[in-house]
């Protein structure tokens, strides 16, 4: 019997991977390291700030043990002005993934220099991606949504909602209901995005989807629909394309033919 | 397409108005006339596998003469596709065709009809972003956001459910999917404030 689920990563997994991502806490108590397979967690000593898992900083604030601070992309100024991007400035395309981060290059004082991109020369050019990334702790850039967005911004607002502050960091004011209102909003915004982004392909030759920026929690929702319409695409192009190829060979076939009798 | 794909199967008999160009002996049973030859110029509903079969034989025919010639079904005649010029949205496609989409495929393979790959492309496009819309709206997905689109109410009463009716095979399963994506999405949110 075939496998029932259907291809790709269901919620529930996406989920699962994005307690991976690395989130900054505040800790209430000392903790000692933990050896786990990835390597050992950071000790704990109150009041510095540390980056862990999330699945880590979720069960300690249950525990009272941390609080969490939120990064700076949840807080409602920023969504707001993803908010603004995603339907006045390109309405035709989902907001950029963050930049890679930039670090001040020893050998040029003065210009930074983006870590992780292919550049000639040093370390080979290792390309950073999402999980090995940290988009979610405090130092993550405002303004851009991380690959796990949707799945970050729901477990912290269920769990940790009193984090979700307002203002900088100590600020009291809880804006949890306001960032949840807003998280709705883009969540709408970009699922019709999704849903007229298929519109595209109604030429031939324009059959470009772009898909850049797109989270993971939605890619798991959209997968099967998006697949869908450019199969049944593909499906109803499928003879016209084959008579295309043949005539492109017939043409190329020609050419090279003259070309012999020159 | 797998062998046993019993949407296929149902594509395959699908009826397609076929002529007769030449006198054919013992296949008089075709026009309920099973004592008589069939004569040319009859006219007669064969399935799509039959036709299909009948024009590739065809086509080997050295004297370039057809013994068979089959016109569009009336599932992709002219008006239904004017209609779906028009606009793709207002056609239910399912009276016109349960396999329509299928049925035109098979069709554009035998008769290469440049623009009516255009028409079903831009019909399937079109229609795939209502289904969609309609697939998140059904029971109760969505529904929740203060945008200015979120106020209409397509997915329930009148339109929607017209709408929905009319969908053909292709269009049912990219719905399923849809509200396959969209429930599990649904179920995820509201699991998280659980645990």
């Amino acid at each position: 019997m075939a496998l029932p689920l259907p291809p790709g990563l269901t919620h529930p997994e996406v989920a699962f991977l994005a307690e991976m991502e690395l989130v900054t806490v505040v800790p209430r108590q000392r903790l000692e390291p933990i050896d786990l397979l990835g390597g050992k967690t950071p000790p704990l000593r109150p009041p510095h700030r540390t980056d862990l898992p999330l699945w880590l900083a979720l069960l300690l604030k249950k525990q009272r043990r941390a609080n969490i601070l939120p990064p700076p992309w949840l807080h409602p100024a920023s969504l707001a002005d993803i908010i603004h991007r995603e339907t006045k400035v390109t309405p035709e395309a989902f907001s950029e993934p963050p930049p890679a981060p930039a670090r001040a290059d020893v050998s040029q004082p003065g210009r930074a220099r983006r870590q992780g991109v292919d550049q000639e020369g040093d370390d080979g050019g290792i390309i950073m991606s999402a999980p090995f990334r940290p988009a979610c702790t405090a130092d993550a850039p405002a303004g851009y949504l991380p690959y796990h967005w949707q799945e970050v911004a729901e477990a912290l607002l269920a769990h940790a909602g009193d984090d979700v502050t307002a203002g900088t960091a100590g600020a009291t004011v809880s804006s949890a209901g306001e960032v949840r209102g807003l998280i709705r909003d883009l969540v709408e915004v970009r699922a019709a995005k999704m849903r007229s982004s298929t519109a595209q392909l109604e030429g031939f030759g324009a059959g470009l989807m772009s898909l850049r920026g797109v989270g993971a929690m939605e890619l798991a929702e959209s997968r099967g629909f998006v697949l869908g319409v450019v199969d049944g695409v593909r499906r109803i192009g499928a003879s016209v394309e084959g008579a295309r190829r043949e005539a492109e060979e017939e043409r190329e076939g020609e050419e090279s033919d003259e070309d012999m009798g020159i | 397409m797998s062998y046993y794909d019993i949407d296929s199967i149902l594509t395959q008999s699908e009826k397609i108005p076929c002529t007769f160009q030449l006198d054919i002996p013992d296949l008089g049973y075709l026009d309920n006339t099973p004592t008589q030859p069939l004569k040319a110029g009859t006219k007669v509903n064969l399935p799509l596998w039959l036709a299909e079969m009948l024009v590739i034989a065809n086509s080997g025919d050295a004297e370039g003469k057809s013994f068979v010639t089959f016109d569009l079904p009336p599932a992709l005649g002219n008006d239904v596709v004017q209609a779906l010029k028009a606009d793709p949205r207002a056609v239910p496609l399912r009276d016109q065709s349960p396999h329509f989409y299928g049925l035109g495929t098979h069709m554009m393979d035998l008769s290469e009809e440049q623009e009516m790959a255009a028409v079903l492309r831009k019909t399937f496009v079109t229609r795939a972003a209502e289904v969609a819309l309609h697939a998140r709206k059904v029971g109760g997905v969505g529904h929740r956001g203060k945008g200015p689109e979120e106020g209409s109410n397509l997915g329930i009463g009148g339109a929607g459910e017209e709408f929905l009716r009319g969908l053909d095979e292709w269009e049912r399963k990219l719905f399923r999917k849809a509200h396959d994506g969209a429930k599990s999405g649904k179920e995820w949110m509201e699991g998280v404030k659980k645990h």
